[in-house]
C-alpha cells in the first residue's frame, strides 16, 4: 500500500506510452506462447535494448490482459525443466492486436506528417 | 463478457487468495531466477547476479504488491483492512467513540424517525392499480373551489366523455351493523364500477354487478378484510349470506384483500371505511338532481390521455350542460385532481417541513462530530506523520479516517433505528392530527436503506475536513516532540466555522419552534364559541321500520333528551344533527327574502344545526338577540330558526334580522322566520373563521334527522356519565347503536393536534440541536483553554487580573456565537415563511420570537463558554508553568 508512487521511478530506461506495453506484449505473443521472462527478453531484444520492462509493470499488464480475455495462461515446463507460466494469445487478443497495429500505424503516420511539415 | 471475466477473476483472487499468491510468487521468483541465470552466464557469481536483478526489477514483494493493487479486488481488501483497523482504533478510545456515536445516533435517529413517517404517508405506493391514472373529478363552484357532483351531472359526464376508461362516484354512508352489539360503521355507497375504477379485486366473492346498481336491487355490500375478521370470524362462506343493517337485509358480495385500505374517508374522528354498498340511484329520484351536490367522482384516465387533455374535454361537456340547464350550474368547468395530490397533498407540506427541520439536526450532529474528530486529530498528528513517513499517501490517510467515521456512522445508525422502530407508538401517543396512512408507518427496506445512506454520508461528511487537514500537516514538525501547535491556526479556524454553523442551524430550528409555540398558544386562547368543558357527546342513529314515521323520530329524540336530563349529575342535555369541531359537514342553501340571486344556486349556504330545545344552553353558546328555540316550536307551530352572528352581519348589514324570512335548500321549500341570533361557533377548526350558521328545531324540519349527536353537560368529569347515559338511551330502545362517545374537549384538542404535533417534533429537534451546539461550544472553549494553560499561568504569575483573563477566554467563544446568531437570523428570515400554513396569527418574522430565541441561545452559550473558562482561572501558575 506504500509503494504505488514508485512505479514512475522504476520504468526508467524509456517510459512507454500508456497502453503501448499491452500492444507490444500481444505482438511478442503473436508467434508463440511465452513465459514472463521470455516476454521481457524478447521486448528488449526486438527494441535493441530501448525498452526494458520491469517485473512489476510486466505482470500488472499480463494480469490486465488476461482479465480482458486477450491472453490465456498455462503452467508448463521450460527448456531448462523449470516450471513457468506460459502466456498465449486468444482469438480476441489476435483481433485486438490487428486493430491496435492499424491504429498505431495511422497515428505514427499522422504524427510524422505533422513533425515533417515545415 | 470481459467485465464478467474481470469480476470472476477478481473474486477468485479474493477467495482463493493463498493459491493466487503462491502462483504469483512462483512466477516472479522464476522470472528473477531466469534473469539472474542470464547474468551468471556472463560470469557473475550467483549472489551478485541475484542482487543485480533485484536492483533492476525491484524486490519480489514490491512487484507482487504492484500486481495485487492493480485489480479492483484490492480496493475491497484495503477497505476491509481499513474497517478492521478503524474498529480497533475506536475500541481503544471508548470515551470518544461513545460521545461520537451518541451524537450521530441523535442526528440519525431523528432523521430515521421522520423519514419513516414520510415514507409511510407519502412514499409507499397507493393501494390501487396504476394510481397515476386515477383522478378526482369535481364540479367548479362559483369561487373556483372544487365541489361535489349531482347524480344527473355524473350520468351526462359518463355518457359524453372519451377521456376516462372508468368514471365512478361515491358518497359516505354510515350504516348500523346489527351483528352482535349494534355498531355504527363508516362506509361508502359506490357505483358498481367503483372497484374496477380503482383496480381492486375482491379477495373472496365477486365485484358488484351493473344490474345491482338500481334502486331496488342495491342491497349488496362488500366487506373490508378487517371487518370480515372481526365481526364474521373470517367466515370463508360469507359470500351470498345475508347480514342485517339498518333493519334491512343485505347480501355479501365479497371481501376485499387485507392490503386494501380505503383512503377515501380520512377524518380521524370517523375511522377507516369498512363497508361498501352499491349506490343504486335512478335519475327519477329527487336526490339525483343536478344541484344535489353530494357525490364524489373519481375516474381512471384512458391510456395515453393526459390529464390536461381530459380536463379540456370535461370543460367542453360542462359548458354544454351549463347551456342546457342554466339555472342548475353556478359556473362552467370541471376540476381534475390527481388522486395522489387529493389524498396526500395536504399532508405533504408539513411533512416536508419536518424533513427539512430534521436535516438541520443531522447537520448539527455532523458539525459536532467533525469538531470531535478535529480535536482528536491534533493528538494523532504524530501517528499520521509516522505513517506518512513510511510512505502512506494522503488519499490513503484520508481513507483511513473516513473508514473510522463510517464505522461510527454505522454504529450511530444502529442506535438511530430505535426511534423509527418506536415511531408508530409515538404517533399513537402524541397524535398526528389528520395525517393519512399513519398505520403504514413502520420500519421497512426503504427506511433501512435511508438510514444506512444517511449514516455513511454523515460519517464521510464529518470526516472529510479533518482528514484533509490532518493529511496536510507538516510531517517533520509533527515528528518532533513537543511541537503541539503545528497547523493549529487553520484547524482552529475550521473549528470556529463549524461552531458558527452549528449555532446558526440551532437558532433557525429554535426560531421555528418558537413561532409554532406562539401559534399554538394564540390558537388555544381562541374561544370556540361554546364551552367544551364538562360536556360529553355521543352519536346515535335510529334504525327500524317504526322510524319511517317522522313523528316517531321526533318523539324518540325528545324522549331520549328527557331521559338524559333526568340522570343525576346532568345539568342539561340536548341533541343536534351536527356539532362544531367534530368533523361534520352539513350545509344548506340560504335564500334571504328580497335578496335572492337571479340564479338561486349563487346564494350562499349555511351550516345547518338541526337541534332540540336546550342546545344553546348545554353548549353555552350565547343568545345575542331575540329568543331561543323552545318546546313550543312544534311541527304544527310556525317555522322558526336561529342564525349565527356572522350570518346576521353578512346577510342583513345594518338591519335587524329578527322577523326576516329565509328559504332553506331548494326554492320550493317554505319560508322560515328568524327569531333569534346566537353567537358564532368555530365549526371547521379554531384556525378557520366562523362561517354562516343556522339552528333549526328538530321538531319542525320536514325530514327529521335520524343521525343525531347528544350533548350532555355534567357537573364533574364528562366520561363518568358515559355508561349511565348509554343505559338511559337504551332504556328507550335497546336496539339503537351509540358511537363516538367523546368529551367535547377532545374534539377541540383534535382540531389543534396537527399543529401540536409539528410543535412537539420541531421543538424536540431544536432541543437536540441546541444541546449538541452547546457541547460543541463547551468543547471548543475547553480545548483552547487547555492549549493555553501555559500562557494563562504566565499571565497569572505576572499579575494579570483574573476577571480580565476570564473576559479574554469568554470573548473568543462568544465571538463565534455572535457570528452564528447573525447567520442564523438571516437564515430564519429566509426560511420561516415556509412554515406558512402551520402558523396562526403570528408573522413568520415575529420580532418577539426572534428576540427571545436569540436571548435564550446567547445566555445558554455564555454558560457553555463560562464553565471551561472558569476552570482555567483556578489554574495554579506553578503547575501550569511546569506542565510542559
Amino acid at each position: 500500500m506504500i509503494l504505488k508512487r514508485k512505479r514512475s521511478m522504476t520504468e526508467k530506461p524509456s517510459d512507454l506510452v500508456q497502453g503501448t506495453l499491452d500492444m507490444l506484449i500481444l505482438k511478442t505473443l503473436a508467434l508463440e506462447a511465452m513465459h514472463g521472462y521470455g516476454i521481457a527478453v524478447r521486448l528488449e531484444q526486438m527494441s535493441h535494448g530501448v525498452f526494458r520492462v520491469n517485473a512489476g509493470s510486466l505482470f500488472v499488464a499480463l494480469q490486465r490482459l488476461q482479465r480482458a480475455g486477450l491472453i490465456k495462461s498455462e503452467w508448463k515446463a521450460t527448456e531448462n525443466s523449470r516450471r513457468a507460466k506460459y502466456y498465449a494469445l486468444t482469438e480476441p487478443g489476435r483481433k485486438r492486436l490487428n486493430t491496435e497495429k492499424q491504429e498505431w500505424g495511422r497515428q505514427v503516420a499522422a504524427i510524422a506528417r505533422i513533425l515533417e511539415a515545415s | 463478457m470481459s467485465l464478467l471475466r474481470n469480476i470472476t477473476s477478481g473474486l477468485r483472487s479474493l477467495f482463493f487468495k493463498e493459491r493466487g499468491e503462491k502462483e504469483l510468487d512462483e512466477e516472479l521468483r522464476g522470472f528473477l531466477e531466469m534473469a539472474a541465470g542470464e547474468k551468471m552466464k556472463q560470469g557473475t557469481s550467483r549472489k551478485d547476479a541475484l542482487r543485480a536483478t533485484r536492483l533492476e526489477h525491484g524486490s519480489v514483494e514490491i512487484a507482487k504488491e504492484e500486481v495485487r493493487s492493480s485489480g479492483w479486488e484490492s480496493f475491497l481488501e484495503n477497505s476491509w483492512q481499513d474497517l478492521r483497523f478503524a474498529s480497533r482504533v475506536l475500541r481503544k478510545n471508548p470515551g470518544f467513540t461513545a460521545v461520537a456515536v451518541l451524537t450521530l445516533a441523535l442526528g440519525i435517529g431523528a432523521n430515521t424517525a421522520i423519514f419513516s413517517l414520510v415514507n409511510g404517508v407519502l412514499l409507499r405506493p397507493l393501494p390501487y392499480r396504476n394510481p397515476n391514472r386515477l383522478t378526482m373529478v369535481w364540479e367548479k363552484s362559483r369561487d373556483g373551489s372544487p365541489e361535489n357532483v349531482g347524480y344527473a351531472t355524473y350520468l351526462d359526464w359518463k355518457a359524453h366523455n372519451k377521456s376516462f376508461e372508468q368514471l365512478a362516484i361515491y358518497s359516505s354512508w354510515q350504516p348500523v351493523l346489527q351483528v352482535g352489539e349494534p355498531e355504527q360503521l363508516s362506509g361508502l355507497r359506490v357505483t358498481s364500477n367503483y372497484f374496477r375504477t380503482l383496480g381492486v379485486h375482491p379477495e373472496i366473492g365477486r365485484d358488484f354487478l351493473p344490474e345491482e346498481d338500481a334502486p331496488n336491487t342495491n342491497k349488496v355490500v362488500m366487506l373490508s378484510h378487517s371487518l370480515w375478521q372481526r365481526k364474521f370470524n373470517s367466515d370463508p362462506d360469507i359470500v351470498g349470506k345475508p347480514i342485517n343493517m339498518n333493519a334491512t337485509q343485505y347480501i355479501v358480495a365479497g371481501v376485499l384483500p387485507a392490503s386494501y385500505q380505503s383512503l377515501m374517508n380520512q377524518d380521524p374522528r370517523g375511522g377507516a371505511v369498512k363497508i361498501w354498498r352499491v349506490l343504486g340511484y335512478d335519475i327519477s329520484q329527487p336526490w339525483a338532481c343536478r344541484t344535489c351536490h353530494h357525490l364524489v367522482a373519481i375516474g381512471r384516465l384512458c391510456d395515453g390521455v393526459a390529464i390536461t387533455q381530459a380536463n379540456a374535454e370535461m370543460d367542453t361537456i360542462s359548458a354544454a350542460l351549463s347551456k342546457a340547464y342554466p339555472k342548475e350550474y353556478d359556473d362552467i368547468g370541471v376540476i381534475l385532481t390527481p388522486i395522489r395530490e387529493q389524498l396526500l397533498g395536504p399532508a405533504s407540506t408539513p411533512l416536508y417541513i419536518l424533513l427539512g427541520a430534521v436535516s438541520f439536526v443531522l447537520l448539527v450532529a455532523c458539525a459536532n462530530l467533525a469538531n470531535l474528530v478535529l480535536a482528536r486529530a491534533t493528538d494523532r498528528e504524530r501517528e499520521v506523520a509516522v505513517r506518512t513517513a513510511l510512505g502512506a499517501t494522503r488519499g490513503r490517510i484520508i481513507r483511513q479516517l473516513l473508514a473510522e467515521n463510517c464505522v461510527l456512522g454505522l454504529l450511530g445508525a444502529a442506535a438511530g433505528l430505535f426511534p423509527a422502530y418506536w415511531m408508530p407508538n409515538v404517533l399513537a401517543s402524541i397524535g398526528a392530527g389528520d395525517l393519512p396512512r399513519l398505520d403504514q408507518v413502520h420500519l421497512d427496506w426503504r427506511v433501512l436503506l435511508f438510514t444506512a445512506g444517511v449514516a455513511l454520508l454523515a460519517g464521510i461528511a464529518a470526516g472529510l475536513a479533518p482528514g484533509y487537514r490532518l493529511s496536510k500537516n507538516n510531517r517533520h514538525d509533527s515528528l518532533k516532540e513537543g511541537m503541539r501547535d503545528s497547523g493549529s491556526v487553520a484547524s482552529r479556524r475550521l473549528r470556529g466555522l463549524l461552531i458558527v454553523s452549528e449555532v446558526a442551524l440551532s437558532l433557525t430550528l429554535l426560531i421555528g419552534a418558537g413561532l409554532l409555540l406562539r401559534s399554538l398558544s394564540r390558537l388555544l386562547v381562541v374561544s370556540p364559541g361554546f364551552d367544551p368543558a364538562n360536556v360529553l357527546s355521543m352519536q346515535t342513529s335510529v334504525i327500524g321500520q317504526r322510524f319511517n314515521d317522522n313523528t316517531v323520530v321526533r318523539q324518540y329524540f325528545a324522549d331520549a333528551v328527557e331521559r338524559l336530563r333526568a340522570l343525576p349529575g346532568v345539568q342539561s342535555a340536548a341533541a343536534a344533527s351536527q356539532i362544531p369541531l367534530a368533523g361534520n359537514m352539513d350545509k344548506y342553501g340560504f335564500h334571504v327574502e328580497g335578496k335572492i340571486h337571479a340564479n338561486p344556486e349563487e346564494d350562499p349556504s349555511a351550516e345547518r344545526y338541526c337541534i332540540t330545545p336546550g342546545f344553546l344552553e348545554t353548549m353555552r353558546i350565547p343568545l345575542l338577540r331575540g329568543r331561543d328555540i323552545s318546546p313550543a316550536d312544534t311541527a304544527t307551530a310556525p317555522q322558526v330558526l336561529l342564525i349565527g352572528e356572522t350570518t346576521a352581519r353578512r346577510m342583513w348589514p345594518g338591519e335587524d334580522p329578527i322577523g326576516k324570512h329565509v328559504k332553506l335548500g331548494g326554492m320550493d321549500s317554505p319560508w322560515w322566520t328568524v327569531v333569534g341570533v346566537a353567537g358564532d361557533v368555530h365549526h371547521v377548526g379554531l384556525d378557520a373563521g366562523p362561517d354562516l350558521q343556522m339552528y333549526i328545531p328538530h321538531q319542525q324540519w320536514p325530514f327529521p334527522d335520524g343521525l343525531m349527536v347528544f350533548v350532555i353537560r355534567v357537573a364533574s368529569t364528562p366520561v363518568a356519565i358515559s355508561s349511565a347515559a348509554q343505559r338511559a338511551i337504551h332504556s328507550l330502545d335497546a336496539t339503537q347503536p351509540i358511537s363516538r362517545i367523546t368529551p367535547l374537549e377532545s374534539y377541540v384538542g383534535l382540531s389543534v393536534q396537527g399543529r401540536r404535533f409539528a410543535l412537539i417534533l420541531i421543538g424536540a429537534f431544536a432541543t437536540i440541536a441546541l444541546a449538541l451546539s452547546m457541547v460543541g461550544i463547551y468543547g471548543v472553549t475547553a480545548y483552547s483553554v487547555a492549549q493555553r494553560t501555559r500562557e494563562i499561568g504566565i499571565r497569572i504569575a505576572l499579575g494579570a487580573p483574573r476577571g480580565e483573563l476570564l473576559g479574554l477566554l469568554l470573548r473568543q467563544g462568544m465571538l463565534l456565537v455572535v457570528c452564528g446568531v447573525a447567520a442564523g437570523v438571516i437564515a430564519s428570515v429566509a426560511l420561516t415563511r415556509f412554515l406558512g400554513t402551520l402558523l396562526f396569527d403570528v408573522q413568520p418574522t415575529d420580532l418577539l420570537t426572534f428576540a427571545s430565541v436569540v436571548l435564550l441561545l446567547v445566555a445558554v452559550s455564555a454558560v457553555a463558554c463560562f464553565l471551561p473558562a472558569r476552570r482555567a482561572m483556578s489554574v495554579d501558575p506553578m503547575v501550569a508553568l511546569r506542565d510542559e
